[in-house]
């Protein structure tokens, strides 16, 4: 588990992919609450790769209370799966990416408020305002 | 339930150890990876399961039966390799026929429609075909089969990306339909691993490893950073590989036994962590005492 945040080579191991990539769908409203996401034959079908792999995946978000098993069934999303979500990639994934670029500022030797000011710098931010 | 189970399994040809008491089991219906550098004895292993040969002392059981001269393993295992030998007179699509009549779960549908696919010529024999329409071929009738245990041996030799890559989409794809026990060998780890299930890595006659493959992936972990920094923190663990870069940086990798505070303590201190890729890992782990420094070594000493 340790090394997926520290994954510094671009490459994510699958099972993470996978449970990205129906993350992304729950956000994006494809698969609604207590919708039926697939199954791991399914995602290993499309992925080429071993069921367990996919399964690997599932109960990733199983673990994180985005999805959900129904016996015999498969697996559901939870109904505040999207809120789960949100908070993880805000309080793992941004985070992770803000410390390294942190760390890399230090390198740099960069102070706090040239570094907050390259961040306002950034064109993306207007679109949203 | 165990398809193949071994206890001290050992092989000998001519008093020359090529299997050193091997203990493992193989579980139904999963995907194996056989992995090993050339000589490590895969091949032999897989024709003793095969029940091709036969074992010089130990335990080996397939299906429960000592595999060697038993009629049940042999009606319920397909063998695959390069060296494949089919009856030379009949042609190609007369193997097909016969192959429907020697495996009870022969698939017809399928062998026709993989048959077209990589366009055979039904006419032809299998002798007059190239290196790499061979291994297809060969590889057709193993997926076909549908044998309760399915061996592939090297099972991609000569055969070009595009039909590799084909090749084991069919594989899976008629593994999730009807799951069976499948090993497969090969050299090129990195061509199989998203299939597999299991990793069984032999090294010199004997199991170096034998777990998950999804495992085996955050086995190891790589540090690349200061000499002093990334030595002091490979002393506690098992050292895997080790390359200086340059006078007083290096790349080791080792058992990732870390805990997440230690990775975040060693990131801030300017070390760079990362993953190992299994197919290198287990070029690391096969490695001779003298090999662990890497090629660089040889040159190193002149």
């Amino acid at each position: 588990m340790v090394a997926i945040i520290f994954n510094t080579d671009g490459t994510k191991p699958i099972y993470i992919q996978i449970a990205e990539w129906l993350e992304t769908e729950i956000m994006n409203g494809h698969f609604k609450a207590d919708e039926k996401v697939y199954s791991q034959y399914q995602l290993a079908e499309m992925y080429t790769i071993n069921p367990a792999t996919a399964a690997k995946g599932l109960n990733l978000l199983a673990d994180e209370n985005i999805l959900y098993k129904k016996r015999g069934l498969g697996m559901f999303v939870t109904a505040n799966a999207k809120e789960k979500i949100i908070n993880k990639r805000k309080n793992q994934t941004l985070k992770g990416l803000i410390e390294d670029v942190v760390l890399e500022a230090k390198r740099l030797q960069i102070s706090k408020e040239e570094l907050v000011g390259m961040i306002k710098e950034i064109e993306i931010w207007e679109g949203d305002q | 339930m165990k398809t193949v189970e071994c206890q001290d399994l050992t092989k000998r040809y001519f008093r020359k150890p090529v299997l050193k008491q091997l203990s493992f089991s193989l579980e139904e219906m999963k995907i194996t990876g056989l992995i090993g550098r050339n000589g490590a004895g895969k091949t032999t292993l897989l024709k003793m399961i095969a029940g091709f040969i036969k074992e010089t002392s130990g335990e080996l059981k397939v299906f429960s039966q000592r595999p060697f001269n038993s009629l049940n393993v042999s009606a319920n295992t397909i063998f695959v390799d390069d060296q494949m030998s089919f009856p030379p007179a009949m042609q190609l699509y007369e193997l097909l026929e016969v192959s429907s009549k020697f495996y009870p779960n022969w698939d017809m549908d399928l062998a026709q429609g993989l048959f077209d696919y990589f366009s055979f010529d039904p006419k032809n024999y299998h002798k007059r075909l190239s290196k790499g329409k061979k291994s297809t071929f060969n590889a057709l009738v193993g997926i076909a089969s549908r044998a309760p245990l399915t061996i592939f041996d090297e099972p991609t030799t000569g055969m070009d990306t595009a039909v590799r890559k084909d090749f084991y989409r069919a594989l899976l794809k008629d593994y999730l339909a009807y799951p069976r026990t499948i090993i497969l060998s090969s050299h090129h780890l990195e061509e199989i691993e998203d299939l597999l299930e299991d990793i069984l890595l032999l090294n010199d006659g004997r199991v170096k490893l034998h777990m998950p493959m999804e495992d085996f992936k955050e086995w190891a972990i790589a540090l690349k950073g200061p000499a002093d920094l990334v030595l002091a923190l490979a002393k506690e663990r098992e050292l895997i590989f080790k390359n200086n870069l340059g006078t007083n940086s290096v790349y080791a990798v080792m058992k990732n036994d870390f805990v997440q505070d230690e990775l975040m303590q060693a990131k801030a201190k300017g070390i760079e962590i990362s993953s190992v890729q299994p197919s290198d890992l287990c070029v690391y782990l096969t490695s001779s005492a003298k090999a662990k420094e890497g090629i660089d070594h040889v040159f190193a000493q002149r």
